[in-house]
């Protein structure tokens, strides 16, 4: 916002038109700092912070009633974006939580690329069947997109949900709101996360955001070496996709790869990453398989590392055609 | 009082006035009138009377702190007596954390969490929310809190379980009426309905949002808490100028600091961990670097040993350096149960070569 829109004494207006600035930069520097550059005295100075304050400030402190009884969407809308399957979404208590960052992280075959793609079909449905009633952007690092597999999910959709209505889902042109993009490097990921994609989460085409993976670009980049430019690409990385995700309320899911240290499997980036990450899950691959009709599936199971509002757990789960369930006995 | 005119809130020009037309000190100025004072050091008025009134107002201060002004100053003995009188801690649900921090988070101080990711920071801060609120009669403060939220980590539906959890901890303690005609007032609503909750995206909302905060505080007198969640955010994203950043810090403490004395409340902020490499070593120390670390009273580390959680109180001037074994339950933030608790406290060095083995 620009000084001059700002309510002012016209002396202390006077002041500022001898720094001319915004309103931002007035709140950076200290109270004697803005004296020397403005000559005001300390308490017009005063009178300039909080002008500028209020202007920055977006909202006032809002109690947290209004959240609870649902009058303040802004902080608390209450959606969860549902996984697709009532086992799953018990163990996240509803899904996705809509502003903040998920990562989902496992050894490659654990099923993190089937969950994903579960996900991009299940934001589709409207909101009473636990999805947001819009598309997906899926934007793919490593591996070129899945499409076989998506097709066939979508096929077997009526088999997953079997709680919907088969009317409303052959309604869902599902494929239609799928968007891909292949990022190939940091540079592309950047322009995709800054132009292209919020693009379309202000068309309300998308309200899910999946890359898959992080880690793969940060890993091939950077040398050993380049630590400290890789934690500052990766911090803007997150700092983009954290705006994203709190200015369109969107869930954004980040796939992640693992690091192996001594019999002990962690995600991949390290610190600096998993400080950005609200949400961090990971899925593992078991050494038992389950059965069930005609299909056979290795054995998953998907925990709960940590998350503000899940306890620690896990549930069992397997891949089949129709997609990822949990397996309950 | 020997005051230079020199240290005086004014504008710099007004200053070199005064002091070129002879006002060295506040004492030369204090029995004139404005119209005196403006054509003695060629100042408009209105500027004479500002003059004025910034002396009277110095001058005054020994009774009444005016805006941005001193406070009196106290000995040692009054401020011990205050402290006494006023007690007062907001408890943590974990009575070994209580203990070792002699009897909670205290009040007037401010104390900074650190840990890494997972470990637990946001859990003891919604935990702390919700106590500040117990009512006094049940050992708690019975006070209001701020919650700033700056990762978007505060989610309702946890807070709605501590709080509930809460509740139903002090309705199984009901003893006699004055307990059981707090606690209809004492609900998951009205917990709710004190938490008073902002979010900010980045370092300028925040710093506009701790400007505007005395006012809040001012017109909310109950609030009894502020939450940071965390200061490391906003502050460690696209930050080039590590300059600014350390000056902006300094100036956000001296805030807090200030905050919390004249409106009584605790300020609890929480620090993310960063890694710092010594030759070969690694080794995890909280974030926002060296000079933050001045900022707090308190400072708290959150840390894992395996499948245990440790908080340990890392630097307090008035407390034991000890380390104790927390959980996150459903409820909350608690003790961990009697029987597997092996001792209460460990030498220093054996805790910092498990962190840095993390």
């Amino acid at each position: 916002m620009d000084l001059q829109q700002l309510d002012l004494r016209p002396r202390v207006a006077a002041g500022v038109r001898r720094g001319e600035r915004a309103a931002a930069d007035v709140l950076r520097l200290s109270g004697l700092e803005l004296q020397r550059l403005t000559g005001l005295s300390l308490s017009d100075v005063q009178q300039l912070l909080t002008a500028a304050a209020t202007a920055c400030r977006p909202h006032p402190p809002v109690s947290a009633i209004l959240l609870h009884r649902g009058e303040c969407l802004r902080l608390e809308s209450g959606l969860r974006l549902s996984v697709g399957c009532p086992v799953l979404d018990q163990l996240l208590r509803g899904g996705l939580p809509v502003g903040g960052v998920t990562e989902l992280s496992g050894e490659s075959g654990a099923g993190k690329t089937q969950l994903a793609l579960q996900l991009c079909l299940s934001v589709q449905y409207p909101a009473q069947q636990g999805g947001l009633d819009s598309g997906a952007v899926y934007i793919c690092t490593e591996d070129s997109f899945p499409i076989r597999r998506l097709q066939q999910l979508i096929r077997e959709q009526s088999c997953l949900r079997s709680d919907v209505p088969p009317s409303l889902i052959s309604t869902l042109p599902f494929g239609d709101r799928v968007y891909v993009e292949h990022a190939a490097d940091l540079d592309s990921l950047q322009v995709c996360l800054s132009r292209r994609v919020p693009l379309l989460l202000t068309r309300g085409l998308v309200r899910l955001l999946v890359i898959d993976s992080v880690a793969a670009l940060f890993r091939c980049e950077f040398q050993a070496a380049d630590w400290l430019e890789r934690t500052k690409q990766m911090l803007s990385v997150s700092s983009t996709l954290h705006r994203l995700s709190q200015e369109f309320t969107t869930p954004v899911l980040c796939v992640n790869q693992v690091t192996h240290t001594c019999y002990l499997v962690s995600p991949a980036l390290g610190l600096a990453w998993a400080n950005q990450v609200m949400v961090r899950l990971m899925m593992r691959r078991l050494q038992a398989t389950v059965a069930r009709g005609d299909q056979r599936s290795a054995l998953r199971r998907l925990e709960v590392v940590f998350a503000p509002h899940l306890a620690r757990d896990g549930r069992d789960a397997g891949v089949w055609r129709e997609g990822v369930r949990g397996v309950t006995d | 009082m020997q005051r230079p005119v020199s240290s005086l809130s004014l504008s710099s020009c007004v200053k070199v006035k005064l002091v070129g037309a002879g006002f060295q000190f506040t004492a030369d100025l204090r029995h004139l009138s404005p119209q005196q004072l403006s054509k003695g050091a060629s100042l408009t008025q209105q500027e004479a009377l500002e003059v004025l009134q910034a002396v009277t107002r110095e001058g005054g201060s020994d009774k009444a702190a005016g805006a941005g002004g001193s406070s009196a100053s106290m000995t040692a003995l009054e401020l011990l007596q205050k402290e006494e009188e006023e007690l007062r801690s907001i408890v943590t649900f974990s009575s070994r954390l209580d203990a070792a921090l002699g009897g909670g988070v205290p009040i007037g101080k401010t104390t900074e969490v650190c840990g890494a990711p997972g470990v637990g920071k946001t859990q003891l801060c919604l935990q702390l929310a919700v106590d500040v609120q117990v009512p006094p009669c049940f050992g708690g403060v019975g006070g209001q809190v701020v919650y700033i939220d700056t990762e978007g980590s505060f989610v309702l539906q946890r807070a709605v379980d501590i709080a509930a959890a809460a509740v139903r901890h002090c309705s199984l303690l009901v003893e006699d009426d004055e307990q059981r005609v707090a606690m209809e007032t004492f609900s998951v609503d009205t917990v709710l309905s004190n938490m008073f909750l902002v979010r900010c995206h980045d370092y300028v909302e925040l710093l506009a949002e701790l400007h505007l905060l005395p006012d809040f505080l001012s017109a909310h007198p109950r609030v009894r808490l502020l939450v940071i969640d965390s200061v490391a955010a906003p502050f460690r994203r696209l930050f080039d100028e590590l300059l600014q950043r350390t000056r902006l810090l300094n100036g956000l403490a001296q805030q807090l600091i200030a905050m919390a004395n004249s409106h009584e409340i605790a300020v609890v902020t929480t620090n993310q961990m960063t890694t710092r490499v010594l030759g070969a070593q690694s080794q995890l120390i909280p974030a926002l670097g060296e000079n933050w670390g001045h900022a707090p009273t308190i400072r708290l580390i959150l840390q894992w040993a395996g499948s245990q959680r440790l908080a340990a109180i890392f630097k307090s001037p008035c407390h034991v350096d000890s380390t104790v074994q927390y959980q996150i339950t459903t409820e909350g933030f608690r003790d961990i149960d009697q029987s597997d608790q092996p001792q209460s406290k460990r030498p220093r060095m054996h805790n910092d070569q498990s962190a840095a083995g993390v």
